[in-house]
């Protein structure tokens, strides 16, 4: 049973230069007692995702819209008293990337972790008192912790003190936000340790937030992959791992180092977008090894592959005579001018002529949707770089052009 | 490079009433870098990997052992008589915001090691600076070269850190975690650049990191260290696939390999944490984590550093 569901959750916002478009259109469900984990590099919009879903907004929020549903109830639609008493800590907790360099220097760490349940039940101290100890101990610390300030703990107790504390109001959910990217390696693997038990014992579902794939296997029953603020691929982590669909994931899988293999790990070359300017299209094609044109190709880029493919053209002479200069300036359409003598319609003929010889050997002409003459000159549409949805088996989906192929209507020269 | 027994010793709380407590961040570390090589040491925080590529640079004088370059022993020199080293030998930091003027242009960060060693003219100084800027593959180069560090993205600023250690053509360079704090593509990019780099110039690395997966794929001999001590040395290829000491064996069961089969099982992690170094345990500092150790042996007597295998050391008594 899902417990958590995310349908079409959008979450943008405001700065001087425009929207940020931080998570754009994305839906996952988490079910009960399992983990999702959801990775990315930095500035994929993974963070704002579970800000989003916690309702954790800034001030300068620009679009906040979809649903939410935890145990099948809309909690999009609780009054913001409602969602602080009902989902915050009690439905979902969190644990923040960092958490544990946030804890307050000058309490003890007993009165910290206890401070959700006196806040939201206004439990009795004695009362509280026990819970707590009872929730250090099912993170595997002694009882005196609760009477240390943090500066008297190490990193990995620290981490232990912060996980109890999301513990403590039992939530049905936990969301973990780069729990141990502060950690040792051993200290690392005590702490997923812990997170599995844990897991095994209460049936916690986890929202497991990592840029480390390595990590996130150890935990993950579905991996969904993040770029630009959409999911580019979610599956159960028995598919994805093995068999990745979308190039995004693939150069992910192969970018990390691998203890027990040789094989060289390689890099995606290039940044994230900035999330104010995405690419249009699909939002990896500029990074993307395989992209083709319904991935979003701009018109002075089909320019260069005409101009190219001209000179492979049989008729190129007869063509290239006809041929004035291109205009790109909209990138949606690019716009040919007839040299002078011929007219448009007959350079319209050539460069439909030499479109449809060239299809075949050069996929990338199939960016172009139409060829007309007007007004003199021949406007070449172009397929609008649109943006891929899911699509696959219910275990496996990918949002890839790629993948996709028969899903995009095929170029029709007229 | 080589170091001999080298010692870092801090001493710290001392009053005009208490005896400072020595705080023994390397003990007794012995081995050499060998010319256009890679060695990599890895430790967890704490272990001393740190404050050892720091002696090593002479950024602190060892409190005992000889340090030597190049056959010159260095352990105990002015700094005054250091520049000639200083030029030899650079430094990649951790984290590269922090260890550069926020104010300086990329420019001047870069022309700073050369006019602080008197090298060459104005010109000459920009030639090199779009040089080593070209080799960081931060192109074009006036572009960057003009850039504030601010501007420039994590993976850019670990590049002009990256050209910066170059800019003096040195033949040394302790890399100190030049990748922890980056995304994990851009991790390998550096590394790769910091690869191509040695192969093209022959510069020697000492990489100080926590993460045996990229030592693996980035070095050529690796070392392991614990609560300041080398507990083992050897070859990557034959360190990893046959790890000698428990320490090693431990590290590399608490790293995982990408595999959704790793969350059907619990790792196997040692228990406890890395000692203090201000009264680490008697015998073998590992002996209380260790999980073969014998009573009687490891808790009282140091372990040796023994060849065990053809250039492969270990500091156990019970590997064989």
């Amino acid at each position: 049973m899902a417990i958590l569901e995310v349908q079409n959750l959008r979450y943008w916002y405001r700065t001087r230069r425009g929207a940020v478009k931080a998570v754009d259109d994305v839906s996952f469900s988490v079910d009960s007692g399992k983990t999702l984990a959801l990775v990315g590099e930095s500035g994929c919009g993974k963070t704002s995702t579970a800000a989003a879903i916690l309702r954790l907004l800034p001030r300068n929020v620009d679009t906040y819209e979809g649903r939410v549903l935890l145990d099948g109830q809309d909690i999009m639609q609780y009054g913001n008293e409602e969602f602080r008493q009902r989902v915050r800590w009690r439905g979902i907790s969190m644990v923040f990337q960092g958490a544990m360099n946030a804890l307050s220097p000058t309490t003890r760490c007993g009165y910290q972790v206890a401070e959700p349940l006196i806040v939201h039940y206004g439990t009795e101290k004695e009362e509280a008192i026990a819970a707590t100890k009872e929730a250090l101990k099912s993170v595997g610390l002694p009882e005196y912790v609760a009477y240390r300030y943090p500066h008297e703990l190490s990193g990995g107790m620290k981490q232990r003190v912060v996980t109890a504390m999301a513990l403590i109001m039992k939530p049905r959910m936990v969301i973990l936000d780069e729990p141990t990217s502060a950690l040792d390696v051993m200290t690392q693997a005590n702490i997923i340790n812990l997170l599995k038990r844990l897991q095994k014992e209460t049936g916690l579902a986890y929202l497991f937030i990592t840029h480390d794939l390595g990590l996130a296997s150890e935990l993950a029953d579905d991996v969904a992959i993040m770029y630009a603020g959409r999911i580019v691929e979610i599956g159960s982590s028995t598919k994805v791992y093995p068999t990745p669909q979308h190039p995004y994931t693939q150069k992910l899988i192969q970018s990390v180092p691998l203890l027990r293999k040789e094989e060289a790990p390689d890099f995606i070359p290039g940044a994230p977008p900035d999330l104010t300017n995405v690419p249009l299209g699909c939002r990896f094609h500029p990074r993307c090894p395989y992209a083709f044109e319904p991935c979003g190709w701009t018109s002075s880029e089909v320019a260069a592959i005409l101009g190219h493919e001209a000179l492979a053209f049989e008729a190129a002479d007869v063509h290239l005579a006809n041929v004035d200069r291109y205009d790109a300036k909209d990138p949606t359409q690019l716009v040919a001018y007839p040299a002078k003598g011929t007219t448009a319609s007959s350079l319209a003929a050539s460069l439909q002529e030499l479109v449809a010889s060239r299809r075949s050997m050069t996929p990338f002409l199939r960016a172009i949707e139409g060829i007309q003459a007007r007004d003199g000159r021949v406007v070449i549409r172009l397929h609008q770089g649109r943006m891929p949805e899911l699509a696959g088996e219910d275990d496996q989906r990918a949002a890839c052009w790629l993948l996709q192929q028969e899903a995009i209507t095929p170029a029709a020269a007229t | 490079m080589q170091l001999d027994n080298l010692r870092m010793w801090f001493q710290v709380g001392g009053t005009l009433f208490r005896k400072p407590i020595p705080v023994k961040a390397v003990d007794d570390v012995s081995f050499a870098i060998r010319r256009g090589e890679t060695i990599s040491v890895v430790g967890e925080s704490g272990s001393g990997k740190t404050t050892l590529g720091r002696t090593v640079l002479r950024l602190l004088e060892p409190t005992d052992g000889r340090l030597l370059y190049a056959g010159m022993d260095i352990t105990h020199a002015w700094q005054r008589d250091l520049m000639w080293l200083r030029r030899k030998a650079g430094i990649i930091p951790q984290d590269p915001y922090s260890s550069v003027n926020p104010t300086f242009p990329i420019f001047r960060i870069l022309e700073e090691p050369l006019s602080v060693q008197k090298l060459g003219t104005r010109r000459e100084h920009a030639e090199r600076i779009y040089r080593a800027l070209d080799n960081v593959k931060l192109t074009p180069p006036d572009f960057f070269a003009q850039k504030y560090p601010h501007q420039l993205s994590g993976g850019q600023r670990q590049r002009v850190a990256v050209a910066r250690a170059m800019i003096l053509e040195p033949e040394f360079i302790v890399a100190d975690e030049p990748v922890s704090m980056l995304d994990a593509s851009v991790r390998i990019s550096i590394l790769k650049l910091l690869r191509q780099l040695q192969q093209g110039f022959r510069i020697s690395f000492l990489y100080i990191t926590h993460d045996l997966a990229t030592a693996r794929h980035f070095s050529d001999r690796v070392g392991i260290m614990y609560a300041g001590k080398l507990v083992e040395l050897g070859p990557v290829g034959s360190l990893l696939a046959e790890p000698l000491h428990p320490y090693t064996q431990a590290l590399m069961e608490a790293i995982p390999d990408p595999d959704p089969e790793n969350r059907l099982k619990e790792r196997a992690a040692l228990p406890g944490e890395p000692p203090t170094l201000t009264s680490p345990p008697p015998g073998c500092r590992f002996h209380p984590r260790c999980p073969i150790a014998k009573a009687g042996l490891c808790d009282v007597e140091e372990p040796e550093f023994r060849e065990l295998r053809p250039g492969h050391l270990v500091a156990c008594h019970l590997a064989a």
